[in-house]
């Protein structure tokens, strides 16, 4: 779709985004020491952390996709709100005090906290820019989903964009500036995101002028001379929503009836707008491609509101509707990894070192938890929103909570647009800092040894941030049309595979070696990896098969891997710590022993 | 150096983080094995549980809402429980 920018959204936009990379300049003289550049100083308030824990966690993903995926398909968008924050109980009762005691600078630290392990930390660290990478690729989309409609710019624009400017955040003074711009961002998120779902139960819910036949499909077609919108070239008076809003007055995504019968709802509360939506028939698209001649037809589809708040509309998570096992593995697969994702995560656990003491990191993980899920319950009323607003661009998934915001006005639409921006540049900088972590840190002084002083090591992280700042960029640009929220499933994948059963296990498992967290580690590592890469979702998403050539092609029976490579993880830590205990190698010590030593 | 808190905040993280382990699994399971039947909603996340909402709606909520209660819950006790010492 074209979408016109206007001057205030673009004034807006810069003002935030100006305003977030001063704070960080102006923080940045305050972080010369290795401890002040990866940890903060460890001298962040609890309070702060905690949103900050927010505003690193609520990125792109969790913004524009989940919106983005409710908008599309209903309720599987929020069964990734669900997850995600179900996954900070991991972190708080299991995690958080322990890391907090453990760790200095990256997760490497605390893993090796007990054996001082070279090879231990080179895994280590291996993972944390493994999964880094992984969880950049979906920011990096997002950033350039955002620029497109904002300020008239294509997708490689705003991911270079990003790349510049958290580049720039992280370069000049890591941990400090990263949290605080983490702590702008999440306060901000919440609040906006608040201020249009009150909007929205005000609007309630309105049908278009004129019903939308199911014969109304709308077609974009690329041919060797331009783009077709509906067999006439692409312009701005011939979008693909034009005729739709000239005969129907909606565009994309609209109410069809409502219960009762009425025309407009008027204002609703937050449980009869949910009550309402599930008596209502609503006006979905039905997405088909025609390789072949290059067409791309949307057909609307009438379904029941009920029938849109349960699982089973989005390919992910049509499992649950199918009546044999194996379908549904996926869907366990997946509600598995986001429980068991969050508290592996290199980028959320350093944020553990950046408070004072193991009742900080509690503390903060609360008001992290609290912030979140504020956010999460949000997400449903602004994902239904979208879907019945007709603003819908039926091209791209990811735009539709801005869109949704465009229907309250342009400065709403700017505002949101730049707290999504806003939003990326907070968790690309704590992905960037925790990569730079593991390479300054980890790889370079520990494992390779290299002779680094404090101000050697904070230079190291530095150029290595800008090093991943441009793989990120390139990664942004590859995978542009793929919903932000799926590409981090895999992160979340990857990072329960990896971490999870090592962190689990050294707290908890006295017998534990090192060659067991290496074994461990390298098993979820390379098994999730491999997994995702053979599976039919990379097969059709990444690598443009066809769904039929996909499926048969795949040499893995589903696509998310956790329900496989988390238990793997375990039962290669036991078996490979059994082996090597008995032959002599060093064991983490039990928690009672701990206790005693206390 | 204790790496897990003292053994009275240890079992109270633990204790809640099971119940919260076992609403998740009946959340998951539910929606998976309980909702459909032939393609079609049979009951499960698809009931109504309270003022129109199905479950699914319900459950969710419960789930992100129930997080942030046992959340508090657990810092309030475990300080109690440091304070103790």
């Amino acid at each position: 779709m074209i979408y016109e920018t206007s001057t205030l959204a673009v004034a807006v936009f810069a003002a935030f985004v100006g305003a977030v990379l001063a704070l960080s300049f102006w923080l940045g003289a305050r972080a010369r020491s290795a401890g002040g550049y990866f940890a903060a100083h460890g001298q962040v308030g609890w309070f702060v952390n905690g949103i900050a824990f927010a505003g690193d966690y609520l990125s792109a993903a969790s913004f524009l996709g989940i919106c983005g995926m409710i908008a599309f398909f209903g309720y599987d968008g929020f069964l990734y709100s669900i997850g995600y924050l179900a996954g900070w109980i991991v972190a708080l009762f299991v995690i958080a005090e322990p890391i907090k005691r453990l760790g200095k600078y990256t997760l490497a630290d605390a893993l090796d906290a007990r054996f001082q392990s070279r090879g231990l930390k080179c895994v280590a660290a291996i993972a944390t820019l493994v999964i880094s990478l992984f969880y950049l690729i979906p920011q990096m989309v997002g950033a350039g989903a955002l620029v497109k409609p904002l300020l008239g710019l294509p997708h490689w624009a705003g991911v270079a964009m990003v790349g510049v400017a958290v580049t720039a955040i992280v370069a000049t003074a890591g941990m400090v500036s990263t949290t605080w711009v983490q702590f702008i961002k999440g306060t901000l998120l919440v609040i906006v995101c608040a201020f249009v779902v009150a909007l929205l139960l005000d609007r309630g819910f309105a049908l278009p002028t004129k019903p939308i036949p199911a014969g109304a499909v709308q077609t974009i077609q690329t041919t060797p001379s331009g783009v077709l919108v509906n067999g006439a070239p692409l312009a701005e008076d011939n979008e693909l929503d034009t005729r739709l809003r000239a005969e129907h007055g909606v565009g994309f995504g609209s109410v069809a009836a409502l219960p009762g019968g009425g025309v407009a709802t008027g204002p609703l509360g937050p449980i009869s707008y949910l009550e309402t939506f599930a008596g209502s028939t609503v006006t979905t698209w039905r997405k088909s491609v025609d390789a072949s001649t290059g067409t791309t037809t949307f057909t609307p589809v009438e379904r029941q509101g009920a029938d849109l708040l349960l699982p089973g509309a989005n390919p992910t998570f049509k499992g649950v509707r199918d009546d044999r096992l194996a379908a549904k593995l996926d869907f366990l697969s997946l509600m598995l990894a986001l429980f068991l994702g969050t508290a592996s995560l290199p980028h959320i656990l350093i944020r553990y070192y950046t408070v004072k003491d193991a009742a900080a990191a509690r503390k903060s993980t609360v008001v992290g938890i609290g912030a979140i899920g504020a956010f999460y319950v949000l997400t449903l009323y602004l994902g239904i929103g979208a879907m019945t607003s007709g603003a819908l661009d039926p091209t791209d998934s990811n735009m539709s909570a801005p869109l949704l915001a465009r229907t309250f006005g342009d400065g709403l639409f700017a505002v949101i647009s730049a707290v999504a921006f806003t939003t990326v540049l907070g968790t690309v900088s704590g992905l960037i800092l925790a990569g730079a972590g593991a390479v300054a840190h980890d790889l370079m002084k520990d494992v390779l040894r290299m002779k680094l002083d404090d101000r050697g090591q904070v230079r190291a992280a530095k150029i290595a941030s800008v090093a991943l700042g441009l793989g990120a960029v390139v990664l942004g640009i590859l995978f542009e049309k793929m919903n932000v929220t799926f590409l981090v499933g895999w992160a979340f994948n990857i990072a329960a595979s990896a971490n999870l059963p090592s962190l689990v296990m050294l707290l908890f498992w006295k017998r534990t070696t090192k060659q067991g967290i290496i074994a461990a580690m390298t098993v979820g590592l390379v098994g999730s990896l491999g997994w995702i890469l053979g599976s039919a979702d990379t097969l059709e998403k990444v690598f443009g098969m066809t769904a039929a050539d996909a499926a048969s092609s795949a040499i893995v029976p589903f696509s998310q891997p956790a329900i496989v490579t988390v238990p793997l993880g375990f039962l290669t830590l036991v078996v490979v710590s059994l082996l090597t205990e008995r032959a002599g190698g060093a064991t983490s010590q039990s928690p009672q022993a701990n206790t005693a030593q206390a | 150096m204790r790496l897990v808190p003292r053994p009275r905040v240890n079992r109270l993280g633990l204790s809640l983080f099971a119940l919260y382990c076992v609403g998740y699994a009946i959340f998951v399971l539910a929606a998976a094995f309980g909702t459909f039947e032939g393609g079609a909603a049979k009951g499960g996340l698809a009931g109504e549980a309270v003022a129109g909402l199905s479950w699914g709606v319900v459950g969710g909520f419960g789930l992100i809402i129930g997080a942030f209660v046992l959340a508090v819950l657990y810092a309030l006790l475990a300080r109690d429980a440091e304070g103790e010492k």
